[in-house]
């Protein structure tokens, strides 16, 4: 996707939304094989103490 | 009129009026203030997540003497109470530079964590891991937040725009939610259920809606700056753009009708009890949220109504953003969830990514644990560490509006057309220069080589004042 970084905004054009996002929904490529792909992706995050994991995140305080 | 007249910004600079155009007008402002929660896995001892964010903002602390600093992108980024590190976007005229600053927030606290964490691992061993997340709850419970800021203008009452925007803001969840695994069964937001007293009593009083403080920073007669807390972190580009976009356009709304002494044809939208409304939005996947879509429905259709009026004014003010963009994929985003295609709007919307995701683990192991699925959903909000966003999006399985170029750009390069492009050149150059300095959102200081102040009271001005000018003479 053309970025114009000589604009004054980041922004992408109107229609650079609307091709990014009807290009992605109308993939025909097949949605589980890319699952897959993301779910081997991560496979090694998943072999870690997910216990110890999620119970080292204890926040105090915030807003 | 306004009850809130405790701003105490009003009697210390009285300057040149608002410029017209600014009242008239629908410009705004827009900010996004970002909590991050920390955590260290993998440390050989245990290691206290609050030290290691006082270890992360070491490189800020040793620059600015304090935890709290403003960068030359014009953005605040600082340590909260309970050893949040936080990011505050600078004013940004449209949600896109809005986004575009909040992606550079990313970037500068991944950078702060990753020297950190080879400051930690010389300590804790090589596989001590920092992990930042924008997300809104940690393992206990404890819920904080992702803040928007709008400026909106001050002849709408406070009690109106909370009774006529909170239906809104609550419904909008429906394709803002971050979404959040519960034992109880999937949620599509993080903190509906640790927003109970916040909703409710924004009904009545102001205090959880809209700063009490009200500390517009802008002049104090003419802005009001409506601080709305009832959003979760997004992770979506999409998410982040569309919620400030939306949002922009139902003030719009607001304001145009009491500009006009005329309904905005918002008055009847008024829940019964938000609160409970808000619970319910957040178990939208168990059928009872039905009366959010319809909510949803009625505000697109005024939006849409106010937009055909010869009296909008063209594209709202919005620099980037195309108005229509914004409608149609409002508009794309109720029709699928409407439908209940769920699946096609895992490309932008956070909580439909992440069901799309865990249905498909589920099924490959139908063993995985709930923990393990906590953790991946950790994962997916970890902008230090994290691998499940970068797959995503890397897989194009999650689109993003502006890429690796721009969000680099951003943590260099304040939004042009505001008061933050005099805030980040300053700081530049301070930096530059080897100065010391100060900062808020409408003061800046140098204390050496020599004291000077000038005050920026205007955010939609991007023009030098003569004190302005003086000020960058010292450096």
């Amino acid at each position: 996707m053309p970025q114009q970084f000589e604009q004054a905004h980041p922004q992408q054009t109107s229609s650079d939304i609307e091709e990014t996002i009807l290009t992605s929904s109308q993939e025909t490529q097949d949605q589980s094989d890319v699952l897959d792909d993301i779910l081997d992706d991560i496979e090694s995050t998943l072999e870690t103490n997910a216990e110890e994991y999620v119970n080292s995140f204890v926040q105090k305080g915030g807003e | 009129m306004p009850q809130l007249r405790d701003s105490g910004t009003r009697s210390m600079h009285r300057s040149e009026p608002v410029p017209q155009a600014e009242m008239d007008g629908f410009c705004r402002i827009f900010g996004v203030e970002t909590e991050y929660g920390v955590a260290v896995t993998g440390a050989d001892s245990p290691v206290d997540a609050g030290q290691v964010a006082m270890t992360m903002f070491q490189p800020v602390v040793s620059r600015s003497r304090s935890t709290n600093t403003y960068l030359p992108n014009g953005s605040r980024l600082y340590l909260d109470v309970g050893s949040h590190p936080e990011y505050a976007t600078a004013e940004a005229r449209d949600p896109m530079d809005a986004l575009a600053q909040d992606l550079a927030g990313e970037r500068v606290m991944r950078g702060l964590a990753r020297k950190a964490q080879d400051a930690l691992r010389a300590a804790a061993g090589e596989h001590a891991v920092i992990h930042v997340f924008k997300n809104n709850v940690d393992s206990a419970g404890h819920a904080f937040g992702c803040h928007e800021n709008y400026l909106v203008r001050r002849f709408v009452p406070l009690e109106t725009i909370e009774r006529q925007l909170l239906p809104f803001l609550i419904t909008r969840q429906l394709y803002t939610g971050a979404g959040r695994v519960t034992e109880e069964g999937f949620q599509i937001t993080q903190r509906a259920d640790f927003l109970d007293e916040a909703v409710s009593s924004a009904t009545t009083r102001s205090r959880p809606m809209v700063n009490t403080r009200d500390e517009p920073h802008a002049d104090p007669d003419s802005f009001r700056r409506l601080h709305v807390i009832i959003g979760d972190s997004n992770r979506s580009q999409w998410a982040t753009w569309m919620k400030l976009a939306t949002t922009h356009l139902v003030l719009c709304v607001i304001e145009e009708a009491f500009r006009c002494g005329k309904p905005s044809g918002f008055e009847d939208c008024a829940l019964d009890d938000p609160a409970a409304a808000n619970r319910a939005v957040s178990r939208f996947l168990t059928g009872e949220a039905g009366f959010a879509l319809s909510l949803q429905r009625h505000y697109y259709t005024v939006v849409e109504r106010f937009l055909a009026k010869p009296s909008a004014h063209n594209n709202l003010s919005l620099t980037a953003t195309n108005v229509m963009q914004i409608m149609t994929q409002w508009k794309l985003a109720l029709d699928e969830l409407e439908a209940g295609h769920y699946d096609a709007l895992a490309d932008r919307v956070d909580w439909a990514a992440k069901r799309r995701l865990f249905a498909a683990l589920h099924k490959r192991r139908p063993d995985i644990s709930f923990a393990q699925v906590e953790q991946l959903e950790l994962d997916y909000h970890d902008i230090a560490n994290g691998r499940l966003y970068a797959s995503l999006s890397s897989r194009g399985q999650l689109h993003e509006l502006l890429d690796d170029v721009a969000a680099e750009r951003a943590m260099a390069t304040p939004p042009s057309d505001t008061r933050a492009a005099l805030r980040g050149r300053f700081v530049k150059q301070a930096l530059d220069a080897g100065a010391q300095f100060s900062a808020d959102w409408t003061h800046l200081t140098l204390t050496v080589p020599e004291r000077r102040e000038a005050v920026l009271l205007d955010p939609f001005s991007n023009e030098p004042t003569a004190e302005y000018e003086r000020l960058m003479e010292s450096l």
